[in-house]
């Protein structure tokens, strides 16, 4: 009885989670510090109209990536999580795609305004 | 492993094979959450987007009226508080059940540092008469006859978010009362990583609304 319980545990090998260690962690908050002004210091900077936010999204992007990968641990867990974060993003990239489709080809705005 | 008596862990609800099953199936339902969450923002910086692209002008001119150095010491606030977060979270993983109080302790600190900033933002453009809605809107510093709209965008996006940074206080209150009970180690510490990656997303949230709202010149 003892034996084949055993034989279950060692079956579902139990898989070590991933601890990161304190350097790691402040290396992390460390770069997304450096990157916040960063961002702060480009939007003093005169950059011609579309990419002032092309630039502000991608540090702001890259900024979320550091957070999801290394803080909430997307990049040592199992991939199926890191699919659902996509997912996600797709699906709002979908969403705001089709409502433009409406509000950018309209005559009137809202006619009410 | 081979110290572990044959009884369940006291954690261990009886429908999960072992507690590795346990923990990730709390993990992926804490994603869907996730996703559920970013869909949920999703639609409110939709409203955004389509608002800029009608009114570009209208989101340059009044975005002046927020102020840059207390948003980027917001977002350093938070970045600080998902680094003690994390921190709490390794604390649990390695044992270290003080460490774990003290990290989640400072993480609260910080999202009230966080809210009391917000608390002087709001309070100050209340004060001027920048209130969401055209009927309440009396500021007459902006040039554009839509104003309030992008305060009302403004409003609601911050809010909304200030909820969640309330909400998870209160998680993070909860974890600290049950961490004092001796009821988190490196065996069973789930609660305390679920309220880690709520509160990541809430600085990820955070991330995006800075740039968005208070760095377009």
């Amino acid at each position: 009885m003892i034996l084949s319980e055993d034989k279950k545990m060692s079956e579902h090998n139990h898989h070590e989670h991933h601890v990161s260690s304190a350097g790691q962690l402040w290396a992390i908050g460390i770069a997304l510090t450096l990157l916040t002004i960063l961002t702060v210091g480009l939007s003093y900077v005169e950059i011609p109209a579309p990419f002032d936010v092309v630039v502000a999204l991608t540090v702001a992007f890259g900024k979320a990536f550091l957070v999801c990968a290394f803080f909430m641990n997307l990049y040592w867990d199992t991939k199926f999580n890191s699919m659902l974060l996509i997912g996600a993003f797709a699906f709002f990239i979908l969403m705001v795609a089709v409502t433009l489709l409406d509000t950018l080809y309209r005559n009137d705005v809202v006619p009410s305004f | 492993m081979s110290n572990h008596s044959q009884a369940h862990p006291a954690h261990l609800q009886h429908h999960f094979v072992d507690s590795d099953q346990q923990f990730d199936a709390a993990k992926m339902g804490m994603w869907v959450f996730i996703v559920n969450e970013i869909l949920f923002f999703g639609g409110l910086f939709c409203a955004y987007i389509v608002f800029r692209a009608w009114y570009p002008d209208l989101f340059t001119q009044a975005a002046t009226e927020l102020n840059t150095v207390w948003g980027a010491v917001n977002t350093l606030v938070l970045i600080g508080s998902s680094l003690t977060v994390a921190m709490a979270i390794r604390s649990a993983q390695k044992n270290q059940i003080k460490g774990l109080q003290i990290n989640l302790l400072i993480t609260i600190a910080l999202a009230c540092v966080f809210l009391l900033i917000k608390y002087f933002e709001y309070s100050h453009k209340l004060h001027i008469g920048i209130w969401p809605g055209a009927e309440l809107y009396t500021y007459e510093g902006i040039d554009h006859p839509l104003a309030h709209v992008f305060f009302s965008i403004y409003y609601v996006m911050t809010g909304i978010h200030a909820i969640h940074i309330i909400v998870g206080i209160g998680l993070m209150i909860w974890i600290y009362i049950r961490a004092k009970k001796n009821e988190f180690g490196s065996e069973y510490y789930t609660p305390v990583e679920m309220v880690g990656l709520y509160w990541h997303l809430v600085d990820v949230i955070w991330i995006f609304l800075f740039p968005l709202l208070y760095l377009i010149e």
